[in-house]
C-alpha cells in the first residue's frame, strides 16, 4: 500500500534527512514511528502524503508515485494527516466548517459534503460540535476534529505526526482509543510518537536515527532488548523494563510490552507455584475516595494554620492563605462584597491554603483546567488574587509594588519556554534578565555563563549560536538558563519535560533535580505524568476544579489510586502495578510506595520465598540453580 | 482564558437575522454604515438607532453580548468625544487653558460623534455576532468576485481575511503567555520601552506567527487546498426571497435617511 524504495530528501543539498529509506506497508497495518528528535520521522510522514517528494527513489502510495503532479490530489485525499499542534491546524472557526475543508477542495457536492461531516464527527465521537467554535475545544477535542477532517476526505490511510504529543493523559487516551478503533475498521495507521506506550498498539515499530531506518519488528521483538535500543535514543515501555529487571534476577517470565500481559503473567507465574492465589479483601489496598481525601487534607492543613509560622526569616518559604481567583469580570459592588457574598463567580482556584517550607520540591497535579498555570502565575505575581494572599520569602505577592520587586526571586518556566527566546546569540538572551535587573556588565557576563554551565551547555561553545539554530532540547536549555540568570531562589516550572523525547525527556528530570541539589532552591514543577512527579518531589499538591485534593508526601498521596483515578489522574506505573498484583492475590506488602527497583526486589522476595514454601527441597541452592536455568531457557526462547 | 467579549465572536441563537445570506448582510451594513456617516441631524440618527434596535431584537442576541462585544472598542469613542470637545469651538465658552477650549459647539459635536460611532460600532458588530467569519469571507470573495477578471486575486484575499479572523484568539492568547514570560524576567512593556524589550515581545510573537502559518500552510496543503478552482462549499451561498425583501427594506431606510436630512 505504501511503499518506499531507496528514497533519500534533503533540506539544504548537504545532509540528507532521509537516507536510503525502504519501506513497504501493507492494508490495514498500524505502524508505529518511533526515533530522537531530528532523526527524520516527520519527513518521513510527510513522504507519504506528498507534502514532500523524494529527491531520490520513489514513492508510491496505492499504486501511485507521489512525484507525479497529477497523483497529488489523489495522493493526499487518500493519506490523511494529524499534525502535532492542535492549533495550528484547524483552519475554520466552526468545528463543521473545518471538517468539510477537504471535502470543499474535492470538490464534492454539498448534499455530499454535509453527510461526510456528520459521519466523520461521529466516528470521532464528537456528534452534536457541529457548531462549536474550535478555539474552545480542548486540545483533545481539537484533534479529534482534526482527525475527523482527514476522514471526511475518505481516505485510507491516516498519518499521525506527533499527533499526542501536546495533550495531556485523558486526551492521550481518547486519542489512542480512536487510533485502536479506526484500525479495526480497515484504516492503515501510521503513528509517530515519543510515548513508548503508544507504540505497544502497534503491529510494527520502524525506528529511525539520522534518516535511516535502523530496525523494524513487532514491539515485542523491538523492546525485547532493551539494552540493543538505549543507543537509539528511545525507552522502553514499563511493561517491558519490569519484565527484564525480572528476568535479570531469574524470574522465569516471558517478555510482554502491554501492563496487562505483563501482570497476568506475573499472576500466573505465581498461581503456578501455590495452586491457587488467595482471596484479597480490597479494602485494604484501595486508599481514601477523592471526597474523603480532600476532607482531610483541607481539615489537616486548617489545623496547620493556627499552629504559629515562623515568618519573614524563614527563607525562600511559599505561603498560601486562603487564595481565591476568578477570570470572571466583577463589577465594583462585586469587589466589595465578593469576600462574603461568592454567588454565581465561577472560580478557577478556591479557597487555597498551604505553607511550603523553604527548599523542598513541591509537585504539582491535576488534570487539565484545574487550576495549575493560575496558581503558578500567581507565585509570581503575574496575576492578583482575587481573595487571599500569597507570600514568598515573606514579601506579599498579592501586592503589586512588592510583587515587582521579588518577581525576580521566583524564576517562572513556562510551557515550551522555548517559544520565549528572541535575541540573536544565545549570551544576549540569557543576559536579559539580569540586564534588567540593572547589574554590571561583568555580574552580567559572569551569570550567563554560570545559568549556561548549570543547564548543561558549554558557555565558550554556545554563547554567540543563534538560538534558533539549535536543536529543541538545546533550544530549552538556553531557555532555562535565561530564568537561572536571574538568580531565583524559587523556581517555578509549567511541564518542563513537555514534548521532549525519552532521552531528552529524562536529561530534563536529572537536570531540575541537580538543580534543586546544587543551588539548594524550593522547586514547583506542574507535571502531568505521575511518574516524574513521584521520581522527584519531596512533597504534592494535588488540584481539583480548582480546590486542593491533596497536600502530602508522594508516598502517601499515590497511595489513593481510585481517588486519583476519580479525578482524572492516575498512578504512578510501578505502585499500580504492584496494587494489581496484590489485589489478584501475590504477597506485595501495600505499606510503602513502589518505584521500579523495589517493585522488582519485592517480587523477587515474593517469588523465592512462594518457592521455598511449595516446594521444600533438599536446598535451596537447588531451587536456585533451577530458576537460573528456567530464566536463561525463557531468554533463549524469546530471541 | 477569557476570549468572550473579543470583538468578532460569533453567537449562535439561529434567528432570522442569522440565515440571512451573508451577501446581503454585508450590503445592508455599508448602506447603514452610509446612512450614518451621511447623518446631519438627531432625525437620522434616530431613525437608525430604532433600525438597529429592531434588527437586535430580531437577532435574538442578548443586549449584554452586544455591550461586552463593543466594550474594548469604546476607547475609539471616547477618545474622538474627547478630540471634539477640545479642538473644536462654537457657541458658549465654558473653559479655555492654552489651546484647549470648551465650548458649546465642541460638546454638541462630540456628543452627536459619539452616537454616530456608536450606531455604527453596533452595527458592525451585529454582523460578526450573526454571522460566522467563514460566511463573511465567502461574502466577500463573492461581493469582490466581478474584480477577480482584472486579474485581483479575489480569493485568496477572502481566504486571508478568514485566517485571520481565526487566529485572533490564539494569537491573544500567545501574546499573554509571552508578556508573562518576559514580564517575569524583568521587562515592563510600560517603562521606558527601549528597543531590546519591545524586541523581547515582539520577536517571540512574530516567530510564533510564522511558525503557525507555516504548519498551517502545511495543514491546509495536506487537505488537498488548491485555491478556488473547483471548490465546493458545505454552506453555498443562495440569495433567496427574504434577502431581497430585506435590502428593499434597507434601502428604503437610506431614502427615508436623505429625505430626513434634506427636511430638517
Amino acid at each position: 500500500m505504501i511503499n518506499f524504495d531507496n528514497v533519500g530528501y534533503t533540506y539544504d543539498r548537504k545532509t540528507y534527512v532521509l537516507d536510503d529509506v525502504n519501506l513497504d506497508i501493507g492494508e490495514g497495518q498500524f505502524v508505529c514511528i518511533l526515533g530522537g528528535n531530528g532523526s527524520g520521522k516527520s519527513t518521513l510522514a510527510k513522504q507519504i502524503n506528498a507534502l514532500l517528494t523524494p529527491d531520490r527513489g520513489t514513492v508510491t502510495v496505492l499504486d501511485h508515485d507521489t512525484e507525479d503532479p497529477k497523483n497529488t490530489y489523489f495522493v493526499r485525499s487518500n493519506a490523511g494527516m494529524v499534525f502535532q499542534n492542535p492549533d495550528d491546524q484547524l483552519v475554520a472557526t466552526l468545528v463543521e466548517d473545518d471538517v468539510a475543508f477537504g471535502p470543499e477542495n474535492l470538490g464534492i457536492p454539498t448534499p455530499q459534503i454535509r453527510d461526510r461531516v456528520t459521519e466523520s464527527l461521529k466516528m470521532v465521537g464528537l456528534s452534536g460540535y457541529e457548531k462549536h467554535e474550535t478555539h474552545a475545544l480542548s486540545g483533545g477535542q481539537k484533534q479529534r476534529v482534526a482527525i475527523a477532517g482527514a476522514l471526511a476526505m475518505h481516505p485510507r490511510i491516516l498519518i499521525f505526526d506527533e499527533a499526542s504529543a501536546m495533550l495531556d493523559p485523558a486526551g492521550r487516551k481518547s486519542l489512542q482509543k480512536i487510533c485502536k478503533k479506526l484500525n479495526g475498521e480497515g484504516y492503515t495507521i501510521v503513528m509517530i510518537t515519543h510515548f513508548m506506550e503508544e507504540a505497544t498498539l502497534a503491529d510494527e515499530i520502524l525506528v529511525m536515527q539520522n534518516g535511516k531506518i535502523v530496525t523494524s519488528g513487532s514491539p515485542q521483538t523491538i523492546f525485547a532488548h532493551p539494552d540493543k535500543i538505549e543507543h537509539l535514543d528511545l525507552d522502553t515501555p514499563f511493561a517491558a523494563t519490569l519484565c527484564h529487571e525480572l528476568q535479570d534476577r531469574h524470574i522465569p517470565i516471558r517478555m510482554h510490552v502491554k501492563a496487562r500481559d505483563t501482570q497476568e503473567e506475573i499472576v500466573h507465574l505465581f498461581a503456578n507455584i501455590y495452586g491457587s492465589l488467595p482471596h484479597v479483601n480490597d479494602k485494604k489496598i484501595q486508599g481514601y475516595s477523592a471526597r474523603y481525601m480532600k476532607a482531610i487534607t483541607q481539615a489537616r492543613l486548617e489545623q496547620e494554620k493556627l499552629r504559629p509560622q515562623p515568618k519573614s526569616n524563614a527563607g525562600a518559604t511559599v505561603e498560601v492563605q486562603h487564595l481565591s481567583y476568578t477570570y470572571d469580570p466583577l463589577s465594583k459592588k462585586q469587589k466589595r462584597t465578593i469576600s462574603k457574598d461568592t454567588e454565581g463567580i465561577s472560580w478557577a482556584l478556591h479557597d487555597l491554603s498551604f505553607i511550603l517550607p523553604a527548599g523542598e520540591f513541591l509537585g504539582i497535579a491535576g488534570h487539565t483546567g484545574s487550576g495549575k498555570s493560575t496558581l503558578l502565575q500567581m507565585l509570581n505575581g503575574l496575576l492578583q488574587p482575587t481573595i487571599g494572599q500569597v507570600f514568598i520569602n515573606g514579601h506579599n505577592m498579592s501586592d503589586k509594588q512588592q510583587a515587582s520587586q521579588t518577581r525576580e526571586k521566583v524564576g517562572l518556566v513556562f510551557q515550551y519556554p522555548e517559544k520565549q527566546l528572541f535575541a540573536a546569540t544565545v549570551a544576549e538572551d540569557v543576559a536579559f534578565g539580569p540586564k534588567n535587573l540593572g547589574c554590571t556588565d561583568a555580574e552580567i557576563e559572569q551569570r550567563t555563563n554560570r545559568a549556561l554551565e548549570l543547564v548543561g551547555l558549554d558557555p565558550a561553545e554556545v554563547r554567540d549560536k543563534n538560538p534558533f539554530t539549535l536543536s529543541g532540547g538545546q533550544q530549552r536549555r538556553v531557555a532555562f538558563a535565561g530564568v537561572l540568570a536571574m538568580r531565583p531562589s524559587t523556581l517555578v516550572l509549567d511541564e518542563p519535560c513537555a514534548g521532549l523525547d525519552p532521552k531528552n525527556h529524562q536529561a530534563f528530570l536529572d537536570l531540575i533535580a541537580h538543580l534543586h541539589d546544587e543551588l539548594k532552591i524550593t522547586v514547583i514543577m506542574v507535571s502531568h505524568s505521575m511518574d516524574d512527579l513521584a521520581q522527584t518531589c519531596d512533597r504534592l499538591l494535588v488540584l481539583d476544579d480548582g480546590e486542593i485534593v491533596a497536600y502530602d508526601t508522594p508516598e502517601k498521596v499515590f497511595r489513593n489510586g481510585d481517588a486519583l483515578r476519580e479525578i482524572g489522574l492516575d498512578q504512578p506505573q510501578p505502585q499500580k502495578m504492584a496494587e494489581s498484583l496484590a489485589r489478584a492475590g501475590i504477597p506485595l506488602p501495600m505499606d510503602k510506595l513502589y518505584d521500579m527497583q523495589t517493585l522488582v526486589d519485592s517480587l523477587v522476595g515474593a517469588y523465592i520465598h512462594a518457592h521455598h514454601q511449595q516446594k521444600p527441597g533438599p536446598g535451596q541452592q537447588a531451587g536456585g540453580s533451577h530458576q537460573v536455568s528456567d530464566s536463561n531457557d525463557v531468554k533463549g526462547a524469546s530471541k | 482564558m477569557n476570549t468572550d467579549a473579543l470583538f468578532g465572536r460569533y453567537w449562535d441563537t439561529k434567528s432570522p437575522i442569522h440565515s440571512l445570506d451573508p451577501r446581503g448582510k454585508l450590503i445592508a451594513l455599508l448602506v447603514i454604515t452610509i446612512a450614518l456617516l451621511t447623518a446631519g441631524n438627531y432625525a437620522v440618527l434616530g431613525l437608525e438607532a430604532v433600525l438597529i434596535a429592531v434588527l437586535y431584537a430580531l437577532s435574538h442576541v442578548p443586549v449584554q453580548q452586544a455591550f461586552r462585544s463593543i466594550a474594548p472598542l469604546s476607547f475609539i469613542v471616547i477618545m474622538t468625544a474627547i478630540f471634539n470637545i477640545l479642538f473644536i469651538q462654537g457657541g458658549t465658552v465654558y473653559a479655555s487653558w492654552g489651546i484647549f477650549v470648551i465650548s458649546q459647539g465642541g460638546i454638541e459635536s462630540a456628543i452627536f460623534l459619539s452616537i454616530r460611532l456608536t450606531l455604527m460600532l453596533f452595527i458592525a458588530c451585529l454582523l460578526t455576532l450573526t454571522t460566522t467569519s467563514m460566511d463573511i469571507t465567502s461574502a466577500f470573495e463573492s461581493l469582490l468576485s466581478p474584480l477577480s477578471h482584472f486579474g485581483v486575486p479575489t480569493h485568496e484575499i477572502s481566504e486571508v481575511m478568514g485566517m485571520t479572523l481565526r487566529f485572533i484568539p490564539q494569537v491573544v492568547e500567545e501574546w499573554r503567555d509571552i508578556r508573562a514570560a518576559q514580564m517575569s524576567r524583568g521587562a515592563e512593556l510600560s517603562t521606558r520601552g527601549n528597543g531590546r524589550k519591545l524586541s523581547s515581545f515582539f520577536i517571540p510573537l512574530f516567530t510564533s506567527a510564522f511558525r503557525h502559518a507555516e504548519t498551517l500552510s502545511l495543514a491546509m496543503d495536506a487537505r488537498c487546498y488548491h485555491g478556488n478552482q473547483g471548490r465546493t462549499r458545505l454552506h453555498p451561498l443562495i440569495f433567496t426571497r427574504k434577502d431581497t425583501v430585506s435590502l428593499i427594506l434597507v434601502a428604503l431606510d437610506l431614502v427615508a435617511c436623505v429625505v430626513l436630512n434634506i427636511v430638517f
